[in-house]
């Protein structure tokens, strides 16, 4: 069975994302650190059934606290065939540094820009087809506890793919 | 496929220039949460919201608890119940009774301690209504962001035993149940820090269970009975904090922004901790009953008791029968306090007893249940040195507790 991480900073909404593509109950709360432990559940999307799993958040793939560990050490010894990076879309830079390091590491990844209403109404304006284009892989506004969103996110998981982060440094101009 | 690995530095400007490409920040007005959010992490207005915020949990969790357990539950359960099955359970005064039934002349469930009648007493009547009330308030608090800044607001304090604002969180959890408390302490940077804040959680903090027996037998004295413990817990990390090697850092806590808390989430998350209790703990507190009379009827129990006499006398001033409800803790501190409350109203014990021991209880070993995460979480080495403190803890502040009701005078 295949097998879809999410990935992300504290409280950027994994474990809600994880509640609506999964069906299952983990614990949701504003304030980051809810979730010190993965949780495992399934989805099926077109047919096919996937292993998701919700790991702790984390800002760096270079663990601070055990929390943090945890997210490491679940994504080193079991290779997931995708990873959802999920981003605050009002913190997107921090959101970065970790989708980066994924990327480096080599792991499949589609990006989703959570609490895009948030980022909305704080008037942040990020351009998904130019971030898209730049990073490689697939970039999808979703709005974890509406649900707004979670179709094109789910349809796209497909097109996950590593990226080598030279080529992202070059379509960045840099 | 090549792969290219970036220095920190490189990641930054990555970002950056990434970011001046795709991000457009536009003129944010403030709104009526980031002036809410602005004035309750500030000291001047942050502290009395604060103590606002905890006194309402309080005042809610008391009523709340109280309206069903005196309400409902002591009337059904005494009045009802309880003669009932005193006068149907066959084989009255025999082994079966006595564990399921308990005491045959017993006027209250309290008293009675049969795992029908205390067991399921205790377990519905008294601490389900106060683990209700409880999570309830926990979920919105939660669920709004407020957590966080009762963090940043308690940084100072608990910076000096060594912590940060954020063990904060663990602790308020630890008052629901101690189990997920003590997973929650992964978020704490260190060993040194984790290994604090597993002890201190562990040994000083009861769980909402017990409190909720707590508030139902001693509803007057509860404030100074948790007051008492987290003046123990504060003046023993600070000793830690001094004594076990390691660092302290400092961190940014994560402040998010208020949100107001989606209905269908605490209804969720309430539940799924409500049936968490039901089908942990009433097990453990209806088994635990079980084994306890199961020791008295072998003797066990009274052996113990006249063992440990000249301990509890004299060092911390309670009769030696309460070594029953401190073999009950083991399994579930509700149940102990539940029993402790029995031998009160049986004339057993006096207040001041019942306060000292109730402490005892307190600090006593963590239920089962806790002490399995502690394993879990921190190995065998960890374990043994929680015990160590505990058992430190238990002897310094149980005969300080001693002390204080003496000079008291209750």
């Amino acid at each position: 069975m295949k097998k879809i991480f999410l990935a992300g900073n504290p409280n950027v909404g994994k474990s809600v994302l994880f509640n609506r593509l999964s069906g299952a109950r983990a614990t949701v709360s504003n304030y980051p650190g809810t979730t010190v432990d993965f949780t495992k559940s399934r989805m099926r999307i077109a047919g096919k059934e996937y292993e998701i799993v919700d790991l702790p958040g984390a800002f760096s793939l270079e663990p601070k606290d055990k929390a943090e560990e945890v997210a490491r050490d679940m994504l080193k010894k079991e290779k997931p065939d995708a990873v959802v990076s999920v981003i605050d879309a009002t913190a997107v830079e921090r959101g970065l540094y970790l989708t980066l390091e994924l990327i480096e590491k080599g792991y499949p990844i589609v990006v989703a820009l959570n609490m895009s209403d948030v980022a909305r109404d704080r008037k942040i304006k990020i351009d998904v087809r130019k971030l898209e284009e730049i990073l490689g892989v697939p970039v999808v506004e979703t709005v974890a506890t509406t649900g707004s969103g979670l179709k094109e996110l789910v349809s796209r998981i497909e097109e996950a793919k590593p990226v080598d982060v030279g080529a992202i440094k070059q379509r960045a101009g840099r | 496929m090549p792969r290219t690995s970036l220095s920190v530095d490189e990641r930054w400007k990555l970002i950056d220039s990434i970011s001046k490409q795709v991000v457009l920040r536009g003129k944010y007005k403030h709104t009526l949460k980031d002036v809410i959010s602005d004035l309750s992490v500030r000291p001047m207005t942050g502290i009395p919201l604060a103590l606002a915020v905890l006194f309402g949990f309080w005042a809610f969790f008391g009523a709340f608890a109280g309206f069903f357990t005196d309400g409902f539950a002591v009337p059904a359960f005494d009045d009802h119940f309880l003669p009932a099955i005193q006068r149907a359970f066959p084989g009255e005064g025999g082994p079966l009774y006595w564990i399921f039934v308990g005491d045959p002349g017993a006027p209250s469930c309290f008293e009675a301690f049969g795992v029908l009648t205390s067991g399921l007493f205790v377990a519905f009547g008294v601490v389900l209504p106060a683990i209700v009330a409880f999570y309830l308030v926990l979920t919105i608090l939660e669920d709004t962001g407020y957590l966080p800044r009762l963090a940043v607001l308690v940084d100072t304090v608990f910076h000096k035993i060594g912590l940060h604002g954020f063990a904060i969180v663990p602790t308020i959890l630890s008052l629901g149940c101690n189990v997920p408390a003590v997973a929650a302490s992964r978020v704490l940077e260190t060993k040194k820090q984790r290994f604090m804040m597993m002890s201190l959680l562990a040994v000083f903090i009861p769980c909402g269970a017990q409190i909720g027996v707590m508030e139902e037998l001693l509803p007057e004295y509860v404030p100074a009975i948790l007051a008492f413990l987290f003046f123990g817990y504060f003046v023993t990390g600070a000793v830690l904090s001094r004594l076990i090697p390691g660092r302290s850092p400092e961190i940014l806590i994560d402040v998010p922004p208020y949100r107001s808390p989606i209905m269908k989430n605490v209804a969720t998350k309430t539940w799924a901790r409500v049936s968490g209790f039901i089908k942990m703990a009433v097990p453990a507190v209806l088994g635990g009953i079980v084994v306890v009379n199961l020791l008295y009827l072998l003797g066990v129990i009274d052996w113990l008791a006249d063992a440990l006499e000249p301990i509890f006398v004299v060092w911390f001033g309670v009769p030696a029968v309460t070594v029953g409800a401190l073999v009950m803790a083991f399994l579930r501190k509700d149940m102990a306090v539940g029993m402790l409350g029995g031998m009160a109203a049986a004339g057993l014990l006096t207040t001041g007893e019942l306060i000292t021991s109730v402490v005892l209880v307190s600090i006593y070993f963590p239920c089962l249940a806790t002490f399995i995460m502690l394993w879990k979480e921190g190995g065998v080495r960890d374990l043994l040195k929680s015990l160590a403190i505990l058992t430190v803890s238990f002897f310094v502040f149980g005969g300080l507790m001693h002390g204080i009701v003496a000079l008291a005078g209750v």
